[in-house]
């Protein structure tokens, strides 16, 4: 089908709109900031959004929606912006997306739908998720603290409960609860949000954001259930049999950290990025002793990793008061798979980048806390599957360094408790749930999707597998016809 | 006697048995680790592994070492300075990765310590180097996929 042409609001010149300069978002400053778990970055002012917005140049077939794993009508939104209609930008974006705030905050823009900008062929490309951020803050600050919420459907008399309130499940409650049904969200944590809450620092994804998303949802009528652990507190089954939900879908998240299997990983003062990040996100412990829960404060703390959990976990680090606080990474910059702006935001607050470097033991002290590491340095060899060349040891580089905390960021599997409690549901031998394209599992009526199916990948790309999963359930739960995983 | 005195003493029809022997070993203990594993998964990973050293002992009956000339790809070192877990019937995937690896390491280093050993008999130094190349080419395969899956620097 041919997509509609948007209404132009943008009076000026194709020529003149390129020329205009990609609009800087304003940060605090980073010696500040470094020492503060305020956010980093403070957001468009209105006149920036507008001027950001008139660099679109309206293509006739614009390519940034195809590199939107949720496909937002981002020429739309962006024409709204020019429009001054930042309510009806807002708008026009939660038709697809039901967390552009927090989209608009931690989504890889830069390879998604910026990277296929057209603009960006010749120039910087339009900054798309700067000016999702600045809307979705804008509808938030103007809705006076209580959501807008469409029109309630017709009840459908069908039960549908979301394992998991993370990215996935929240996308999939939004569109099943515009549908009618009764969507009730059960989370194992104390807090709504997934990985975003636990795993992602306030100074870069305010929790009073996801708090507002949440409301927003339970305004639409969307139940929601904590300290609830599917497969402990209540089994699938159990869930299905004796509290008549119809369909289930399973957003897990992967939450279960991995380790090096080096000697010394169980020293004192080596975390898992896991545990690390839950303990000062989740439980607020850089507000200890005010909240109850301790974190070592390090003097040169190391971060074994390059992607985006080991950038938050080393800002943590600093802010959390370490002298020094260090990224051990075994391949070079170039391949790390954190975001540029993390990265160049890490090296702002002081972070030290020791790359082509690779722990291979944690030493500890008589009382078992961890004192140095010894580490080999590497070179790049040959690319591997991934296309990142690939890290190999150099003969006789061995050293030792003083440390006295270790982050191990390397990345996540899944949990094992719905694998070990519903034998019904197939997992792959990484513990990810299998699933066709739409979510359908081998459990009828159990739909997964999200980093449980696919490994741990982006909050856009979990958003964009609850959405599709939400439209298979519907389909399903019309017609109670299921097809075999 | 040590094993380059025994080979020392063997013709290559013996030596070649012994290799054998290597291999039927390896074999006996992924069958062994697959039918004790709890886990569905990792009884399939110790069945390919089964599966792979098979294949390498058939090779070897053959003779058919034509097939195993190619120089092994780059030795990654990526289980190098892992901890090689004990056999359990609780092994995760991760763990069996790293033990096959270390074990495919170790048997590499034997023939490539053979094939040193023997390097005035041109027939004796081919053969062993051949087997070392083709372990390592095992390390590298088994190393790949834990690199791939356990290493992703997130």
């Amino acid at each position: 089908m041919k997509r509609e042409q948007p209404q132009s609001f943008n009076t000026i010149s194709v020529k003149e709109r390129l020329i205009i300069p990609r609009q800087v978002m304003p940060e605090q400053d980073p010696l500040l900031r470094s020492g503060n778990f305020l956010e980093v970055n403070l957001g468009l002012s209105a006149e920036q959004a507008v001027i950001e917005a008139q660099r679109c140049i309206e293509c006739k077939s614009p390519s940034c929606m195809d590199g939107c794993p949720v496909s937002i009508k981002i020429p739309d939104f962006i024409q709204l912006i020019c429009n001054k209609d930042f309510l009806g930008a807002a708008d026009k974006i939660k038709e697809d997306s039901s967390l552009p705030a927090v989209c608009g905050r931690v989504c890889p823009q830069e390879t998604q739908c910026e990277e296929v900008c057209v603009v960006g062929k010749r120039f910087e490309p339009v900054a798309i998720g700067r000016l999702e951020r600045f809307v979705a803050d804008y509808a938030m600050l103007h809705s006076n603290g209580s959501p807008v919420t469409p029109d309630k459907p017709q009840p459908s008399g069908q039960k549908v409960a979301i394992v998991g309130s993370g990215p996935a499940g929240l996308a999939a409650a939004s569109d099943l609860i515009k549908e009618g049904h009764e969507v009730t969200v059960f989370e194992a944590l104390h807090e709504f949000g997934g990985v975003l809450v636990y795993g992602i620092p306030e100074f870069r994804l305010p929790k009073k954001i996801l708090r507002q998303e949440v409301a927003n949802l339970e305004a639409m009528g969307v139940k929601f259930v904590k300290n609830f652990i599917v497969g402990r507190s209540m089994t699938i089954q159990e869930l299905m049999e004796e509290e008549g939900y119809d369909a289930m879908f399973l957003g897990l998240g992967a939450g279960l950290p991995r380790f090096m299997n080096i000697p010394g990983e169980n020293l004192n003062g080596v975390y898992s990025a896991n545990e690390f990040l839950t303990r000062s996100n989740l439980m607020r412990a850089y507000e200890f002793p005010e909240w109850d829960t301790p974190l070592y404060r390090a003097k040169h703390a190391i971060i074994v990793g390059g992607g985006n959990t080991a950038m938050d976990a080393v800002r943590t680090a600093k802010r959390l008061g370490a002298e020094e606080a260090s990224i051990v990474y075994r391949r070079s910059e170039e391949e790390m798979p954190a975001r540029n702006e993390e990265i160049h935001h890490a090296k702002e607050e002081g972070v030290k980048f020791m790359n082509l470097v690779n722990p291979i033991e944690f030493i500890g002290d008589e009382q078992g806390s961890v004192v140095a590491a010894k580490c080999l340095r590497m070179k790049l060899g040959e690319p591997d599957e991934s296309g990142r060349r690939r890290p190999v040891p150099m003969e006789g580089s061995e050293f030792t360094m003083d440390i006295d905390m270790v982050v191990i960021a390397v990345g996540n599997g899944s949990n094992p408790l719905i694998s070990q409690t519903t034998p019904a549901i197939k997992t792959n031998k990484w513990g990810n749930i299998i699933a066709d394209e739409d979510g359908r599992t081998s459990m009828e009526g159990v739909f997964a999707g999200g980093d449980i199916v696919s490994g741990g990948a982006t909050v856009i790309l979990a958003m964009g597998a609850g959405r599709k999963s939400a439209i298979a359930i519907n389909e399903y739960l019309k017609t109670k016809v299921w097809s075999v995983v | 006697m040590s094993l380059k005195q025994q080979i020392d003493s063997m013709n290559m029809n013996e030596i070649v048995d012994l290799c054998i022997d290597q291999e039927q070993q390896a074999i006996h203990l992924y069958t062994m680790a697959r039918d004790q594993a709890k886990d569905e998964h990792a009884a399939i990973k110790f069945q390919e592994l089964v599966d792979m050293e098979t294949a390498h002992k058939v090779a070897l009956q053959k003779f058919e070492l034509e097939n195993y000339l190619d120089l092994p790809p780059a030795d990654l070192k990526v289980t190098d300075y892992l901890m090689e877990p004990v056999f359990n019937e609780n092994l995760s995937t991760q763990e069996i990765l790293i033990l096959a690896a270390k074990r495919e390491d170790k048997t590499a280093k034997m023939y490539q310590d053979l094939a040193n050993h023997f390097t005035s008999d041109k027939k004796l130094n081919t053969f062993f180097q051949m087997m070392a190349d083709e372990e390592l080419r095992h390390k590298h395969n088994l190393e790949t996929e834990y690199e791939k899956e356990f290493l992703q620097e997130g």
